[in-house]
């Protein structure tokens, strides 16, 4: 197997009494490109600033593109290869976009003044009017061009369409997409919006609490992932290694299964309970039963905790 | 290119505190020649002529009057703009994941600060003392007062950098430039304060911490006065100060997470 492109081992982090990440190992494969999914505040930004050194692990460790975030000369040289998009798009606000341009290019010594034009243009893009007085979607723009321009060989991109219209979140969408199919960089991205990510990533993983409760490729979840119901008494937790969690909605029990749910329903059925429905699931579906905890529209389900994944490598 | 962020941030600032004590400079140097006849003003330089040393004296005190502060000013003014300061609106997440290290970019900008303190201390003084060295016609170091004129600004810059240093940690640790600005304002202030309440009751005259350079200065230029010894402690405690501020800071943001 190629050396990760982003791997962590049991990274983990808190902030206080907070836990914000735990035992975190995720594996990023060079030329990926990976949806990091979960609620606020499940540990999403934590975990990136843990890959570009603007915050310290408590526990475990991180490579990205196989150096150390934690040491300083290693970090430089991530920093050289990595592109990051914060959340919080905020650049100089007196600096043209211009200006930011021609500042950024003396960091990076693969900076493309080409792809910078281009994607200026192609994004429409006001270079010469001050950051502060652009819009928020131009300022995401800016935000974008200044890392795809960087000539990066991983992306990391934190919300890039948070806040934006369904327009611009279209045209990042496509200059993301097709900035992948021509220069085949990493793409970590996280993103509250299943659909985009469903758009644009191969991989994707759900965080929640700081805990991964899965990783897997999007194909896979489409082709393979279903949701059992069924009902019956003492019908176990997790029967499987491939049951992914399952909750309890009042007499009925909520099986989100990995692969071969006939032959897990098939044991169900041994035990004596009625299987009520086999259903694929899509990335909403199978999100929404993972982090939901509460939901007030199916009372059945208040209350309701996902469990954690045992296995389902 | 930090270092051009830097200048492009802070050029304001420099460029309002170098014209205002520039012009105050030069003002004070043509005040004694200046007089009112009829409503109008005019410029007489026989003053500068026949009284060159007591002319000479009179212009630097009033220059220095004005100007002793500017130290402290562009070390204030120019020292809120370091990467501390970027904490709070969030430009940080690009500054520091750009390849450079923190103690790197703490270092550019205190030097770019100091840079700008330098020009802001000596333009206006050597305005004044070739000014001066040309309405007297005493063009050497050893003219009216043109020594202090040129000896002046390196002493408000050696008092500058402790603050500039202080001001570089307080926005550290308040990761704003406005929270920086107050805490430096207030450790000042109290100190002064807290120095006054030990002094006056208990009969005290402690040293300087580090402002005794600037004092002889100001007091050694006072008329009839007699010659006082240069505090060289003071001196030492100011550069000592100078590097230790900084230090505290780039320890501080080397450690800081966002």
């Amino acid at each position: 197997m190629s050396e990760a492109a982003i791997l962590t081992e049991g990274l983990s982090k808190s902030f206080g009494a907070q836990t914000a990440v735990t035992q975190l190992n995720l594996r990023i494969q060079p030329g990926a490109v990976y949806g990091f999914l979960g609620r606020n505040g499940a540990g999403k930004t934590t975990t990136m600033r843990m890959l570009l050194g603007l915050v310290r692990p408590a526990k475990g460790r991180a490579r990205v593109l196989g150096l150390d975030p934690t040491n300083e000369a290693e970090l430089m040289r991530i920093l050289e290869r990595v592109a990051f998009v914060p959340q919080r798009k905020q650049l100089y606000g007196w600096a043209t976009p211009a200006e930011l341009v021609r500042m950024n290019k003396a960091y990076f010594p693969r900076w493309s003044d080409e792809a910078a034009a281009q994607l200026a243009q192609r994004l429409e893009i006001p270079m010469k009017t001050a950051f502060k007085k652009l819009s928020i979607g131009n300022q995401s723009k800016v935000a974008l061009l200044l890392a795809l321009a960087q000539g990066a060989e991983v992306l990391i991109l934190d919300e890039p369409t948070a806040g934006l219209d369904p327009v611009m979140v279209d045209e990042i969408l496509r200059t993301l997409i097709e900035d992948h199919v021509s220069q085949g960089r990493t793409v970590f991205v996280s993103s509250h919006h299943l659909g985009e990510v469903e758009q644009i990533c191969d991989w994707v993983g759900i965080l929640e609490e700081g805990r991964l409760l899965l990783e897997s490729r999007l194909e896979e979840i489409r082709q393979e992932f279903r949701l059992v119901i069924a009902s019956g008494e003492g019908l176990p937790d997790v029967a499987s290694k491939d049951v992914v969690s399952a909750t309890t909605d009042g007499r009925f029990r909520r099986y989100v299964v990995a692969r071969e749910a006939e032959r897990f329903a098939a044991e169900l059925r041994s035990q004596g309970a009625a299987i009520l429905e086999i259903s694929p699931l899509g990335l909403r579906e199978l999100f929404l039963h993972l982090v939901r905890k509460e939901d007030p529209c199916t009372p059945g389900n208040a209350g309701a905790k996902a469990v954690p994944v045992s296995s389902f490598s | 290119m930090y270092a051009w962020k830097c200048w492009r941030e802070s050029r304001a600032r420099f460029i309002f505190l170098l014209i205002m004590f520039s012009v105050s400079a030069l003002l004070f140097t043509l005040g004694p020649g200046l007089g009112e006849r009829n409503g109008w003003w005019y410029f007489d330089r026989t003053e500068y002529l026949n009284n060159p040393w007591p002319t000479g004296r009179v212009v630097f005190s009033m220059i220095l009057s004005v100007l002793w502060c500017s130290g402290f000013l562009s070390a204030v003014f120019l020292g809120a703009t370091a990467s501390g300061s970027e904490i709070e609106p969030g430009t940080i997440e690009y500054l520091w994941t750009r390849p450079r290290t923190r103690t790197s970019v703490t270092w550019i900008h205190w030097g770019i600060c100091v840079a700008e303190m330098v020009i802001v201390a000596v333009v206006p003084m050597y305005l004044a003392a070739a000014l001066l060295g040309t309405l007297t016609r005493h063009w050497n170091s050893s003219g009216p007062s043109i020594a202090g004129l040129l000896i002046a600004p390196w002493m408000m810059v050696i008092v500058g950098l402790p603050v500039l240093g202080l001001t570089t940690l307080m926005t550290a640790l308040r990761r704003s430039a406005s929270g920086g600005l107050i805490y430096t304002a207030a450790v000042i202030i109290v100190y002064a304060i807290l120095r006054q309440i030990i002094i006056v009751p208990l009969h005290l005259n402690p040293p300087t911490l580090f402002t005794g350079p600037l004092i002889w200065l100001v007091n050694n230029n006072q008329f009839g006065g007699p010659p006082i010894t240069f505090p060289w402690g003071s001196l030492w405690r100011a550069v000592f100060l100078a590097a230790a501020f900084p230090l505290a800071a780039q320890y501080l943001l080397k450690r800081a997470e966002v």
